[in-house]
């Protein structure tokens, strides 16, 4: 479920809590949405304004007067270290805003000390403030701190410079190492608190409050002023509209008043408009938001909400109200800590989907500081990272997997993947038919069979082979037999049909000569009867005649016979 | 409900009546309507009351019975169904089946100990696996079902990938076990949830493990040593109570350490300058090497990984190692560890100290190794580099911010190596995605002389993404077009005058090239948005961004293109206008939300209103954008209209000289020139003001004076914004329809643009002074060159 919650520290005082549960509470963790009520919390802690910073695992609580930060574990819910310094700290802010990976604490001499608390290593800068360093933030792409004295100026430092090993080429030679890089005095009294804007980009702007009544909205990134803003009254807390359209302000008398940077009608982004950037524009201490009772106190603190739509202040007299930004007034009373409320930080929304896989570490338990040698006296090894600079954090991430894609898959689907189930039935088809199972063309699917066995089957199989290619053979020339037989025959066929035509022309050629010899016979006879007739008419004997023919004929019939056959 | 026991109802009975070897072909369908009754399965049996509940609960139980059964079936078809139907049933039943899943996991088992077909056995781990992993959140579950029988489990699954011989505590891997996958995978997925139940088998799985990861040939696929890789430093969650960070610092040191031993073979032909900034390892290294044999490692290093022998397999060794390492930063552990961070850098310093030398020299060779060893190492050392570069990157990955204090020195170890190797595509590649990384960190507040020593990387990086000819050849046509006749030695090719499409043609042939190593330009093109969004602009060189806005606009990359609109390049002062190329972005991505987002920004405004954070009214809604409309329409058609030539035209000189005759000319325009100054330098965060900050106090107090001036004879009434009213009233002849009003209500509407529209909008009125110089100069591609040459000027 969503929720949203805040935590709110306060400076000790000498009144007694009415209720028995805010006894020696200093810390307490406290639920906004969806219902305001006390979560958790955390004992003996008496906190300035801006000495309270929160990460994803510990609570950071600089103790007023004091020259010790507390830390409080946020999983245990205890207090897990005191840690000393050589100074009283008086702002204290987080870089790193997931993780927490480092603590920058301005202190009482004006000087910043870094605290990488997975390392336990500490940078000290030198002393560039003149008087107490009174707020701390850290820009979002976690490279600048901004830090307000109240020398009246705001260094910016680049945390990249201030914590590398090997540093930097730069053209900044001349100036000691760990020192600011750009100083913005624009101020004419004390800073009393410092806001950046939501932008990682380079155009992102910076507001600062100071005792004189004004607030400046510049450039950070160059130093360049902005915008010049007059208060009606010394401002003591800030905080920034999520998108950067506004700022909220809060002063002495526990009345707020918002401050919307497009108030102007102009084309250009008023905060960039360079012929406004000269012009400080004029706060109307009408429009003040008055809080619901005068002895309110101080507005020590402010904070808005996820939606940017409620500011949370923490006052003097221990009451945390909530004011609605849209009507421009006090809606309601959070909570009643007793002791004054220094510091409001609102935390994430819980219970957004995306928001648990952001965190890819947890640090469990912070390394105290421990001033590192190797960093600025060794010189042997200038520049390099000492051996034993370990990084203490446990890893959660799991986002890049090693795990193959097709486990994953079949793993935590409601269902085996398809193709998973078609290789299983592949085989499971190989398997069924194990006579046929070598011919299942799919390689993947690895047979879980002994080598014996495979052996043996492709032992079987090759004698198959054998057979069916000697079966191929046998068919083979048997069919070569056949057509060898059926070319014979058909020459045979043609060989008689050609002894057909020829005896038909036999026959044709003897009818012919019978023809032939009947017509010769005929001829013949009728001579004969000729001769007869002839010899009969001569009154000769016409048989005689005919004998002597006869024997004429036997003569003359061979030598006619010849005759005709050679016609 | 009613249907979903009837589907129920219709799954028993095709389970039921259908023979068991028809079963297998219609188990998904099965396993799918199965998985639909989720919501009736997982319903608990004590609501249900009455008949049709009865039945519910009958059905329920035929269907788990039956399943049972199968997994008992004689058939291999029976056991495979009801692997595939037993998983459906446990994701879509949730805890109520979960609870009674006991005979199911039991029957798992009894598979992975039968001849079964290997996808039976793949799934019957997978559903074990998984019935495991979904009991974990039910400690009553988890007492019944998983502590008893997952014992038995990793040890049938270890019998399937290995043998342990009698008598010995360690495992012998089986030669191509078709499971090894899978049973790796499962054990990473069990490991950290069981750590107590696995660690009487850590000794057997080490010892499978080890032969993987050390095995000398490309004998297992690249997954299955991924996935060993994983489970390996898993293995420390098993370590017994609170000793798990100690195990896991242990096991990261003896990777060092065995990467360090390692080394000292693979890089035996150069003399390495490297000394370790660890005592210890000092002392460790000391032993001398034998130089008379080949190259190798003969006893098992410490992490128990067996010898080598040959440069090849030692360079692989070292690969391996260098990703186990890598494995170490990125997997998750049981409890809080310490990261070696300054060993790491001191091993990266170590293998990327040595680098191919250049002409000058560079490694000194060792003079007992022959030429030939050394020049295979030196070929193999891009390789051993770009390891070494995937390791950091995972290191800055993990640390996350933390990386701050030690991103410097990664920086300078990458261009080492860069400046030696930066011929071979795989070194830039690694390169790139390293410095994309690290500039997302450091990138904003890095000093000029920082970003001067990433140029070459750039220019490397552009060219990476467009061919190389298209650059000579676009040089040769501008020198020609200059006039300069010089001989070029690429001119030789006569080819080329005689046909100038050939050039078309090797540009074609160009990017097909670079498109077979997809990688390097992939990796260059998300480093060029990186630069320009990370980068303090102003640093770069003008010739470098001229090159960069060239390289994105014939890319159209979307991504570049943004950063580059959204980081122009700050306007020398006196120079007029700044360079944008937001011209080219619209042309390519005109329907782009984003595009839309930039032209025409309607950010809402905390307004005076009640209705504040709540969802007005309809007709609410209608009012405003009837406020808003002309007026949006009026901004932008002035813009539209002038916005073109300057904009887009880097061409300085032009702006330079309309702006001395613009003064000239009207009043108004020359009250616009003064407001312009101020502008300019807000702009341009000068140098100077970076090297010491007392002079750019100076100048913004001087800037001051100067548009309080400007200021002045303004109308007081309405300090708005002296640069619009003017400008609208420039353009007043041309919309007739623009009123005042309407211009100042429309700013409720804020415009947050940036610098870049609100420099085009200050120069789109002065060309309406300069229109026939500006029509010589219409915008081209090849204009950025010119430029280049004015800056050299």
């Amino acid at each position: 479920m969503l929720s949203e919650c805040f935590i709110a520290s306060t400076s000790a005082s000498a009144k007694t809590p009415a209720s028995a549960s805010l006894r020696d509470v200093g810390i307490c963790l406290h639920e906004l949405q969806p219902s305001a009520t006390l979560r958790s919390t955390f004992k003996k802690s008496s906190t300035a304004p801006n000495c309270l910073a929160v990460s994803a695992s510990h609570i950071f609580a600089a103790q007023s007067e004091k020259a010790t930060v507390h830390v409080y574990s946020r999983d245990k819910g205890n207090q897990e270290a005191t840690v000393p310094f050589h100074e009283r700290i008086r702002s204290l802010a987080v870089a790193g805003s997931k993780n927490g990976d480092i603590v920058v604490l301005g202190t009482e001499g004006g000087r910043l000390i870094l605290w990488e608390v997975c390392t336990g290593r500490q940078v000290v800068t030198t002393a560039s403030h003149l008087r107490p360093v009174t707020a701390v933030v850290v820009d979002p792409t976690t490279n600048f701190i901004l830090s307000g004295s109240a020398d009246a100026t705001i260094h910016v430092w680049s945390l990249v410079d201030l914590l590398s090993f090997t540093k930097p080429p730069s053209g900044r030679d001349r100036q000691p190492a760990n020192s600011p890089i750009r100083t913005f005095s624009n101020h004419r009294a004390a800073v009393t608190a410092i806001s950046v804007g939501h932008s990682t980009g380079r155009y992102n702007i910076a507001v600062s409050t100071a005792q004189d009544n004004t607030a400046i909205a510049w450039d950070y990134r160059t130093g360049h002023v902005l915008r010049n803003f007059l208060l009606p009254a010394n401002a003591i807390s800030l905080s920034l509209d999520p998108v950067d359209r506004a700022f909220y302000v809060g002063y002495e008398d526990g009345s707020l008043q918002s401050v919307d940077f497009y108030k102007d009608h102009s084309v250009q982004h008023p905060l960039h408009d360079p012929s406004l950037q000269s012009t400080p524009a004029q706060i109307p201490a009408e429009e003040r938001w008055l809080p619901p009772s005068a002895d309110s106190g101080a507005a020590h603190t402010l904070t808005l909400s996820y939606d940017g739509m409620v500011l949370l202040s923490g006052h003097e007299n221990g009451k945390v109200y909530s004011w609605n930004v849209g009507r421009r007034k006090y809606a309601s009373t959070v909570a009643d800590l007793t002791h004054p409320v220094t510091n409001v930080i609102m935390q994430p929304l819980a219970g957004l989907y995306q928001q648990a896989a952001s965190l890819k570490r947890v640090s469990h338990t912070i390394v105290k500081p421990r001033f590192d040698h190797s960093l600025s006296e060794n010189s042997q090894f200038a520049g390099t990272v000492p051996a034993d600079y370990e990084f203490n954090t446990h890893i959660l991430s799991e986002a890049t997997s090693a795990r193959p894609d097709w486990f994953m898959n079949a793993f935590s689907n409601a269902c085996f993947p398809t193709s998973l189930l078609e290789q299983g039935l592949a085989e499971l088809a190989a398997v069924g038919q194990p006579t046929f199972a070598a011919t299942a063309p799919s390689s993947n699917v690895a047979m879980d069979i002994d080598d014996s066995t495979k052996d043996s089957q492709i032992a079987e199989l090759e004698r198959e082979n054998a057979t069916l290619k000697q079966k191929v053979s046998v068919s083979q020339t048997a069919r070569q037999v056949t057509t060898e037989e059926v070319t014979k025959l058909r020459s045979d066929l043609a060989n008689l049909h050609d002894y057909i035509n020829e005896l038909q022309q036999k026959q044709e050629q003897s009818h012919r000569e019978k023809i032939r010899r009947e017509a010769r016979k005929e001829e013949r006879a009728a001579r004969r009867r000729e001769a007869w007739f002839a010899a009969e008419k001569k009154g000769k004997n016409g048989d005689a005649a005919l004998r002597r023919l006869d024997s004429e004929e036997g003569s003359e019939t061979s030598g006619t016979d010849d005759q005709s056959s050679d016609e | 409900m009613a249907h979903l026991v009837m589907s129920l109802r219709a799954v028993n009975h095709r389970l039921t009546s259908l023979p068991v070897q028809q079963l297998p072909a219609i188990a998904a369908s099965l396993a799918t309507s199965i998985s639909e009754c989720g919501e009736l399965l997982s319903s608990p049996q004590s609501q249900k009351t009455g008949r049709t509940d009865s039945d519910h609960a009958v059905q329920v139980h035929k269907l788990v019975t039956r399943l049972s059964s199968l997994l008992q079936d004689r058939t291999f078809e029976g056991r495979w169904v009801a692997v595939v139907l037993v998983k459906a049933l446990v994701e879509a039943g949730q805890w109520e089946i979960l609870r009674g899943s006991e005979p199911f996991v039991r029957g798992l088992m009894g598979i992975l100990n039968k001849p079964d077909p290997t996808s039976t056995k793949t799934m019957a781990v997978i559903t074990l696996t998984r019935i495991f992993h979904l009991t974990y959140q039910y400690p009553t579950l988890v007492r019944e079902i998983t502590t008893p029988s997952l014992p038995g489990f990793i040890t049938s699954t270890l019998n399937l990938v290995s043998v342990k011989p009698p008598s010995e505590p360690t495992r012998r891997l089986k030669p191509n076990s078709p499971f090894l996958e899978v049973v790796l995978c499962a054990y990473s997925e069990l490991i950290a949830r069981h750590p107590t139940i696995f660690r009487p088998f850590t000794a057997q799985i080490h010892s499978v493990l080890q032969a993987i990861v050390g095995s000398k040939s490309a004998s297992h696929s690249q997954s299955v040593v991924d996935i060993s890789e994983q489970l390996f430093v898993a293995l420390h969650q098993c370590a017994p109570k609170n000793s798990g960070g100690e195990e896991w610092k242990n096991a990261c040191r003896m990777t060092i350490t065995s990467i360090h031993a390692t080394a000292n073979h693979v890089l035996r032909a150069v003399v390495e300058q490297w000394e370790s900034v660890d005592p210890l390892l000092r002392q460790q290294l000391g032993h001398s090497i034998d130089y008379s044999s080949e190259v190798g490692s003969h006893g098992a290093d410490a992490l128990g990984l067996t010898g080598w022998r040959g440069l090849d397999l030692g360079v692989d060794r070292l690969l391996v190692l260098m990703r186990m390492l890598s494995t170490f930063l990125k997997t998750a552990t049981a409890t809080t560890v310490s990261i070696p961070v300054g060993t790491i850098l001191d091993l990266t310093a170590r293998l990327m100290s040595v680098t191919v030398p250049s002409d000058a020299g560079g490694v000194q060779a060792n003079p007992s190794i022959s030429r030939t060893e050394r020049e295979h190492l030196l070929t193999e050392l891009p390789r051993i580099h770009a390891a070494c570069m995937r390791l950091l990157r995972t290191l800055v990955n993990t640390l996350e911010t933390a990386a701050l204090p030690i991103a410097q020195t990664i920086l300078e170890q990458t261009l080492w190596v860069f400046r030696a190797e930066k011929f071979n595509k795989r070194i830039r590649a690694s390169v790139y995605d390293l410095i994309h990384v690290l500039i997302d960190r450091i990138g904003p507040s890095m000093t000029k002389k920082n970003v001067s020593s990433l140029t070459d990387i750039i220019r490397t990086s552009c060219t990476d993404i467009l061919p190389q000819d298209i650059e000579t050849s676009t040089k040769n046509s501008i020198s020609e077009a200059k006039g300069r006749s010089k001989t070029n030695a690429n001119a030789i090719n006569a080819d080329s005058f005689l046909n100038p499409n050939l050039k078309q043609g090797r540009q074609l042939i160009g990017a097909s090239s670079s498109n077979k190593f997809p990688r390097l330009a992939r990796a260059a093109s998300t480093l060029l948005p990186a630069i320009l969004t990370n980068l303090p602009t102003e640093y770069l060189a003008p010739p470098l961004r001229a090159e960069i806005d060239r390289t994105v606009i014939m890319t159209s990359s979307k991504d570049a293109m943004f950063a580059s609109v959204l980081n122009p390049f700050p306007a020398a002062r006196g120079r007029g206008a700044s360079i944008s190329i937001a011209p080219f972005l619209v042309r390519s991505y005109a329907s782009g939300m984003d595009v839309e987002a930039l032209i025409r920004p309607r950010m809402p405004v905390l307004t005076n209103t009640n209705a504040i954070g709540q969802y007005v009214a309809p007709e609410d809604d209608e009012e405003e954008e009837e406020i808003i409309d002309p007026v949006s329409a009026s901004e932008t058609i002035p813009e539209s209209t002038g916005f073109l030539q300057p904009s887009t035209t880097p061409n300085l000189q032009a702006l330079v000289d309309s702006k001395s005759t613009a003064t000239t000319t009207t009043t108004s325009l020359s009250k616009r020139t003064y407001t312009e100054e101020p502008a300019l330098q807000t702009q341009q965060p000068s140098i100077s003001s970076n090297t010491s900050t007392k002079p750019a106090g100076v100048q913004i107090k001087k800037a001051r004076v100067e548009s309080t001036v400007s200021a002045s004879p303004l109308d007081q009434s309405e300090p708005v914004s002296s640069t619009t009213t003017i400008q609208t009233k420039s353009f007043k002849e041309d919309i007739s329809m623009l009123d005042v009003d309407a211009a100042a209500s429309s700013s409720s509407e804020p415009v947050a643009v940036g610098q870049t529209l609100v420099s085009q909008v200050q120069t789109a009125t002065q060309p309406l002074v300069e229109d026939e110089d500006s029509d010589d100069e219409m915008p081209t591609l090849n204009i950025e060159p010119d430029t280049d040459e004015e800056d050299e000027e």
